[in-house]
């Protein structure tokens, strides 16, 4: 329990530095937010002077922290969607965002697992040798490269999908046939990810002597590799599960804005490019809070797999 | 104890094995052809230094050599079986219920996440399809025979939680589990602290004994050949070089490379710096012509590069391949050295052996 509270604790420092790094690094941006040449000189400043733009640095800092902690109130959005929370526009962007990266998460993980255990049974074969191929190549190019390729070739040359996310959609099905697309594009590099990483575990753990014990008292190879290998070689991935979820979220930021998906990842990208310095800060400070409540799950279902760290810690 | 060993049942018989390795370099020759015999209820001790082939010939017996080697040639005659054409879908019925094999290295035998009960009772559930409940009978009745105190509450402990020693009686008991007639120990003592490692030889022993078990014991250790083996086969560059009983190789050693290891050997007595072997074990990719051993040997001789030297006999159970044992040779005279000669006189008077 002490273990969790600490997890929870180092995890809201993180979490407000951040907030605090993502504050000054967007306001320190050479750009006026309300700088509109229609509006009235006046108006203008009337308006800075209502979100205490016009304050030092530091004093605009305390009211911006001020707002989070006491009501979620990140401010609001003013070249995007002129006068609307920004808390309300993330909440209303999310759903596509989260279909999609959950999507391609789940199926992800047991195709990265399945790869990953083919390739290290048949070691140094040829279907071993195909496999590392697509790894390599799915790891280092990055996801817009194959979705950029997915578009021209599957809905430009064979036209079965549609270029774009279909947001008239009536039915799921149309819906989701309108995202297949993305979510493959955002799937190829977590799954090679994965196989590269369970492969290498793998074979260390097969070669490892307690298989060779649990195949000296009797079991036979399958036996011990899937009673023994398999759950010692899970616990170096679960680690890698926070890579891959903050991979795939990187991914989605550039993908949901080529396929036009009204997510929080291409909110983001506009967002920077227009200004709209409130919107950009809160998706940031929204994003790390994801991928840090995604390292403390991790942190913490270590010790439901590994009684090292379980019976250890209470000692 | 030599007339004895005549009138015994054979239980495993090793004939020319031979067993190479695929390498990048070529095909390494790590095992070249050793023959032996193992009779039911003797400790036979398998000695050499490291890469000897000791610890290939026994995977080779357990069907547990990696994938890049290659049986050439030879037979595994065991129960009515060649043990070098089983498939690998049933050895794993003969592993462990059969054979049993006792690792180097307790620390890293035991899988580290799972409990000790449960790596204990995992083969007999899987194999012999015993109840949960009755198999943890029997786990914790092993765990008692091979001296884990209080075995109920060791029983749902992991690994991390057992010293050494302690894991090592773990190992031993999950060797015991499948109730095998043979026992293989591959320096079962090795990785322990010396305490420790007389208390588990003694347990190996004791287990011999009580359950007439037949061992193969491999060690480069010769302090524990003295105390548990019967019959000895020392081995040199995939070979066997000289075979005999525990006595007949301390006492009346014939083979230069013998005499090397015993003079070699740490005692309490010899005030004398110990002699080291010269030179390495020779790249098994390219055997030498003739014996092996011949350039790390003070007493080797022209033939010696030339031609292998066959096994000469002598006495029933006593041989070894050295061209000093030729009729010609021997004219020579050529002794053991002289410091050796006066060590042996001394465990003699000790009575260094009580295998």
């Amino acid at each position: 329990m002490k273990y969790v509270l600490q997890r929870i604790g180092a995890m809201l420092l993180t979490l407000f530095m951040v907030m605090s790094l993502s504050f000054m690094v967007i306001r320190l941006m050479p750009m006026s937010l309300f700088e509109n040449p229609e509006v009235p000189k006046e108006i203008q400043e009337k308006l800075e002077d209502k979100f205490h733009l016009n304050d030092p640095l530091p004093v605009q800092y305390f009211y911006f922290m001020e707002g989070i902690v006491t009501g979620l109130d990140f401010g609001i959005s003013v070249k995007l969607r002129p006068g609307l929370d920004v808390w309300g526009i993330i909440v209303s962007r999310l759903p596509p965002t989260m279909l999609i990266n959950f999507i391609s998460l789940f199926i992800s993980i047991p195709l990265g697992l399945i790869f990953g255990i083919i390739a290290a049974l048949k070691r140094n074969t040829w279907i071993d040798s195909t496999i590392s191929v697509f790894v390599i190549l799915f790891i280092s190019v990055p996801s817009f490269v194959f979705a950029s390729l997915l578009q021209y070739v599957l809905t430009f040359v064979f036209p079965i999908f549609p270029t774009l996310y279909d947001s008239t959609a009536t039915t799921l099905g149309a819906m989701m046939w309108s995202l297949t697309l993305p979510i493959i594009a955002l799937s190829l590099s977590p799954i090679a990810t994965l196989t590269r990483y369970l492969r290498g575990e793998l074979i260390e753990n097969i070669s490892s002597d307690y298989i060779l014990l649990a195949r000296t008292k009797g079991l036979s190879r399958p036996q011990a590799i899937v009673r023994h290998a398999f759950r010692n070689s899970m616990m170096p991935i679960t680690s890698t599960l926070v890579s891959l979820i903050t991979g795939i979220m990187g991914g989605s930021l550039v993908v949901e804005s080529m396929f036009a998906i009204p997510g929080t990842g291409g909110m983001l990208v506009k967002s920077i490019f227009a200004g709209d310095h409130f919107l950009t800060v809160a998706i940031l400070i929204f994003y790390s809070a994801i991928s840090l409540v995604t390292i403390l799950v991790v942190d913490l279902s270590y010790s439901l797999i590994d009684p090292r760290v379980r019976v250890g810690g209470g000692k | 104890m030599a007339a004895e060993n005549m009138n015994r049942e054979v239980v495993l018989s090793v004939k020319d094995l031979k067993v190479n390795f695929r390498a990048y370099g070529g095909l390494v020759q790590a095992v070249r052809g050793i023959s032996f015999d193992l009779y039911r209820g003797e400790t036979l001790a398998i000695v050499g230094e490291s890469g000897s082939g000791k610890s290939v010939s026994i995977k080779a017996i357990l069907g547990i050599l990696a994938n890049n080697a290659i049986i050439a040639d030879g037979s595994i005659m065991y129960d009515g079986m060649d043990l070098t054409k089983v498939k690998e879908d049933t050895f794993h019925e003969i592993r462990g219920n059969r054979i049993g094999l006792i690792f180097q290295d307790p620390l890293s035998a035991l899988n580290p996440i799972m409990k000790i009960g449960n790596q204990i009772t995992e083969s007999l559930r899987l194999n012999r399809k015993m109840k949960k409940e009755e198999a943890k009978k029997v786990a914790l009745e092993l765990m008692k025979s091979v001296g884990i105190p209080e075995p109920e509450k060791r029983f749902d402990q992991y690994p991390f939680q057992f010293s050494g020693g302690m894991r090592q009686r773990i190992v031993i008991a999950i060797a015991l589990a499948g109730d095998p007639e043979i026992l293989i120990c591959d320096e079962p003592t090795t990785a322990l602290d010396v305490t420790v490692q007389a208390k588990i030889l003694e347990l190996i022993n004791q287990i011999k004994k009580e359950r007439n078990l037949s061992v193969i014991f491999i060690t480069h250790d010769l302090g524990v050949v003295a105390n548990m083996a019967d019959r000895v086969n020392v081995m040199y560059a995939g070979k066997v070089v000289e075979t005999g009983t525990a006595e007949e190789i301390f006492f009346e050693p014939a083979h230069p490379y013998t005499w090397a290891l015993l003079s070699s050997m740490p005692d309490l007595h010899t005030k004398d710096r110990l002699d080291a072997i010269p030179g390495t074990p020779p790249n098994m990719i390219y055997p030498p012509k003739g014996d092996a051993f011949a350039a790390r040997n003070a007493y080797a001789m022209k033939i010696d590069y030339e031609m292998e030297p066959p096994m000469f006999k002598i006495t029933d159970t006593h041989a070894a391949a050295t061209w000093l044992l030729h009729p010609k040779a021997a004219a020579n005279g050529i002794e053991m050295p002289a410091g050796l000669k006066a060590r042996i006189e001394r465990m003699k008077r000790s009575g260094a052996l009580n295998g």
